[in-house]
């Protein structure tokens, strides 16, 4: 994997606009930026209506995925570019939803919403209409999502990045600082987790550090060994997911997995080993 | 509000809560007097360390749940516009800001 075959620039977006075979796909924290104005062409995936199964906490299952992107018009082999706000975070979330369902060919647009705003390039509130097309998606990737019994018996054995603020991490909050903080759970972290906040892989304007920043921040600093494989989490899965998308895409590490169930499932199992405090 | 996931609220700045428990820091961006629709509000620890960041609302407003202590906020906005400013947050109180730029 190399940095340029899942990342595009702003330019690159603006020399493709129209193309056949490319959709620009916006995913946003903040579900209702799209509406406000978003890059020409682009379609809306909302992360909470559109990913998450309506009943059961897991995500939209195969059916689901495929009736998502057939209705906005995603075929197999269209090049799909996501972007989204803070630095990407959720464009990344659903990056790891289209491999996870056998979508290849999938790119950020590197520094996404954010480096577009700052750099004042034009956005539209016209909102696309694309033929309906007939999605086909293969059976989830297990090789890049852990569940809570193969992170338990990772302890030790594997890296665990936690990629929670300071705070989230050492139980002193349960959520990011810009959330109400109001889930009934316990605070701390999985033993022999290392904390590298998910936003430390991205400059301020949003876009990813250099591949030999992204080696130091996680090796030299946080102490990873790059010859382990590696479960990334956070509170529910997403800001991992963004954690799973420098490891895995950019770094090219061969086992990184996202346990989506994060902290909001560790975090209120019973019986399982908890670590208070700041890292060491 | 409901918090069952990672996701900001619509617009920038939450729905008004109750204080409570929270140590909120929340307040607007404005240049020459008007609001600065967009742009980003970024949370930073004591040691500098990035913790949390919002677009800003349609008034150019954020907000944020903190923990009680201190923080410096920065504002990034089109232009190459930056501005920071230190703020102190506790237990119950809504910390006021508003950061002209």
């Amino acid at each position: 994997m190399n940095r340029s075959d899942v990342l595009v620039d702003a330019d690159w977006v603006e020399a493709h606009h129209g193309d056949d075979g490319v959709v620009l796909v916006e995913v946003d924290e903040d579900t209702s930026a799209y509406d406000k104005g978003h890059i020409q062409g682009a379609v809306k995936i909302d992360w909470k209506q559109d990913l998450q199964d309506p009943v059961r906490r897991d995500f939209v299952d195969k059916a689901g995925f495929e009736a998502l992107l057939s209705a906005r018009g995603i075929s197999n082999d269209d090049t799909v570019v996501l972007y989204g706000g803070n630095n990407n975070w959720f464009a990344a979330y659903a990056y790891w939803y289209f491999r996870l369902y056998g979508h290849d060919n999938v790119k950020l647009l590197d520094g996404g919403r954010k480096r577009w705003e700052l750099d004042s390039r034009k956005l539209a509130t016209e909102v696309p209409e694309r033929a309906r097309t007939s999605y086909h998606a293969r059976e989830q990737d297990s090789s890049i999502r852990a569940f809570r019994d193969e992170v338990l018996s990772a302890i030790g054995q594997r890296n665990l990045v936690d990629v929670r603020s300071p705070d989230e991490f050492a139980g002193r909050l349960l959520a990011p600082a810009h959330l109400p903080q109001e889930q009934a759970q316990r605070g701390g972290h999985i033993p022999t987790a290392k904390n590298v906040p998910w936003s430390k892989a991205a400059e301020e304007d949003g876009t990813f550090k250099s591949d030999d920043a992204l080696r130091t921040l996680y090796g030299d600093e946080a102490g990873l060994d790059f010859g382990k494989d590696t479960i990334a989490y956070c509170r529910i899965g997403e800001r991992s997911a963004h954690t799973w998308f420098v490891l895995h895409e950019l770094l090219g590490q061969p086992n990184v997995k996202n346990y989506d169930g994060s902290w909001t499932e560790y975090g209120s199992l019973v019986g399982v080993p908890i670590e208070v405090g700041d890292g060491k | 509000m409901s918090n069952d996931g990672c996701g900001a609220p619509p617009g920038g700045a939450a729905a008004p809560a109750a204080v409570g428990s929270q140590a909120i820091v929340q307040g607007r961006v404005t240049q020459n007097g008007s609001a600065v629709p967009t742009g980003y509000a970024r949370l930073l620890n004591s040691g500098g360390d990035f913790v949390a960041e919002v677009p800003l609302g349609e008034d150019g407003g954020f907000r944020f749940f903190a923990a009680p202590g201190t923080w410096t906020l920065r504002v990034l906005a089109p232009g190459g516009v930056r501005a920071e400013r230190a703020v102190s947050a506790g237990t119950g109180k809504v910390t006021e800001l508003e950061v002209a730029v």
